[in-house]
């Protein structure tokens, strides 16, 4: 009668609360042989599951998965070797335990069975002390093994959750990003006989550093540029909320006027450091466009530049406090005439910061130079090539700190009749 | 950054050695606190050996000048080199916080607190 290709000796009837026993599969197509190893490894309180060649051995390894494998080297069809070259090659299977067991421990032999996929080796004629050791020592491998799979599976389960978190995080900082960046002026005119262009690279998804070209009121263009403190989420919230502050109608309200000495002192008052250390730097400008009288006032920033079309270029900054850091000092406009085609350029610390691989700042001169290099091209590839050269000073693409670098040009004779010279 | 906690009378020196900057400051601040509750009347921040001072370092000092005044503490600062003397001039520090060249400076300044406090 033809025996099943496979068939459970043993069924483990596991106690409540215990780990069942470890499943071995034995597969040998000599019945007595496997009869008799069966029942030894019964005896040493082992599950085994019988296979009669190695095709069936196979199946029953993906269906079942055992702990250990003992395989016979000799079988009609498949040998051992073969099995164990198919477990290998399987990417599902091939971390299972094998051990080849064999008539011969001849070394050829051992080291042909290593090489093809073997972990041990057993002699048909070991001694149940040896069996046991073997047995033992096979499932302690596959035990770490198993551990090992697991901890892999946990790890690459967590790595897709976080990857999944990061994938979302990421959207909602671009969402953040674009809000930002729709509080941004649009380039153009922002004023009769005015054209505006700029550029803005945050050094991080979200910027400390906005900026803004906007009129306040019928006859005047407000001007600003701050940069919090900090990069990323934070020092962009509180950006946008200073921004807020310096809105047209909030001014009109909160200050009372919009001189730039006057929005600085208010905004000097409302925006203290935080308990983290964290504050403002502030150039407000106000260019009064019938007498092209450009008043501002600075708090801790850099400033402004005005490239002047045939006279000397000067920085439109003062030494002066960030905002919070003197909560009781009054800021003072100071004053410049522009005439036309002067350009008047708002920018971050970050570009003129840019370190060379050296470490050596591009610095304001060397800005100063590209601006004024480029005065001859139009405003949008001034801005273009300052930004290119500052680049190509930091030998990359990526800022340390947040860059912004807006320009104004004034393009027509806009209220000569109005001008008192 | 390094700091070694230096004691003279009613004075701490923090010696400062590396970067003071965002990743650091809760080290910095720290150590000032350490001396504010040592009882301290005057917290002297040595810069000698600062290399780089960023944005988020001078609004710490701001901040640390608000607070131990409030607690009638005096905060000075003393020798700062190169390109640290420069961003502290920039940003106008020494409104709010003295700035000495010499050590016996600035614990002289220190001595006259009890005086103008």
């Amino acid at each position: 009668m033809a025996e099943p290709a496979h068939r459970i000796i043993e069924q483990p009837t596991a106690d409540k609360g215990t780990k069942p026993a470890p499943l071995i599969l034995l597969v040998d197509d000599d019945e007595i042989t496997r009869l008799s190893m069966a029942g030894r490894l019964k005896r040493l309180g082992y599950r085994v599951i019988e296979a009669g060649d190695g095709v069936a051995g196979l199946n029953v390894i993906r269906a079942q998965r055992p702990d250990l494998v003992i395989l016979d080297w000799m079988m009609p069809g498949m040998d051992g070797p073969g099995v164990c070259e198919a477990i290998r090659a399987d990417p599902e299977l091939k971390s299972s335990q094998v051990v080849l067991m064999t008539a011969h421990d001849r070394p050829e032999q051992i080291a042909e069975g290593l090489s093809r996929g073997a972990d041990d080796f057993l002699s048909k004629a070991a001694s149940k002390q040896e069996v046991l050791a073997r047995v033992q020592a096979s499932l302690r491998s596959s035990a770490l093994v198993r551990e090992i799979e697991r901890t892999r599976d946990d790890l690459d389960r967590s790595h897709r959750l976080l990857s999944a978190k990061q994938a979302e995080l990421e959207s909602e900082l671009q969402s953040a990003s674009d809000f930002v960046r729709a509080q941004l002026p649009l380039p153009g005119m922002p004023a009769r006989g005015l054209t505006m262009q700029w550029a803005y690279q945050p050094s991080l998804a979200l910027g400390g550093d906005l900026f803004q070209a906007i009129p306040w009121g019928s006859e005047t263009l407000g001007l600003y540029i701050l940069d919090a403190s900090g990069h990323g989420v934070a020092a962009a919230l509180r950006a946008v909320e200073l921004m807020s502050f310096l809105r047209e109608e909030n001014l009109a309200k909160a200050v009372g006027s919009f001189d730039p000495g006057a929005i600085i002192t208010e905004a000097n008052r409302r925006f203290p450091l935080t308990q983290d250390g964290e504050y403002f730097t502030l150039w407000v400008g106000r260019l009064h466009l019938p007498s092209r009288t450009l008043f501002y006032a600075t708090a801790g920033h850099s400033g402004a530049f005005l490239h002047a079309a045939d006279r000397e270029s000067q920085w439109l900054a003062s030494a002066s406090l960030p905002l919070g850091f003197d909560p009781d000092i009054t800021f003072e406009s100071a004053s410049a005439k522009l005439r036309l085609r002067d350009r008047v350029y708002l920018l971050s610390d970050g570009i003129y910061e840019a370190p060379s691989p050296t470490g050596e700042l591009w610095g304001r001169d060397r800005l100063q130079a590209t601006l004024e290099g480029n005065c001859n091209h139009t405003l949008a590839h001034c801005i273009s090539e300052t930004m290119a050269a500052a680049k190509h000073w930091l030998s990359g693409d990526i800022f340390p700190d947040d860059v912004a670098l807006l320009g104004v040009e004034v393009l027509d004779d806009l209220a000569s009749e109005k001008e008192t010279l | 950054m390094q700091i070694t906690e230096r004691r003279i009378g009613q004075s701490v020196i923090l010696d400062l050695a590396g970067e003071l900057t965002y990743a650091n400051r809760a080290i910095f601040k720290a150590a000032v606190e350490r001396s504010r509750r040592g009882g301290c009347r005057h917290v002297i921040v040595n810069l000698h050996g600062v290399r780089f001072l960023d944005s988020s370092a001078l609004g710490t000092l701001a901040l640390l000048a608000q607070s131990l005044s409030a607690a009638q503490i005096m905060v000075s600062l003393l020798n700062p080199q190169s390109y640290v003397k420069e961003i502290i001039t920039l940003a106008n520090l020494h409104q709010i916080l003295p700035v000495y060249d010499s050590e016996q400076d600035a614990l002289a300044g220190g001595h006259r607190l009890p005086a103008t406090g």
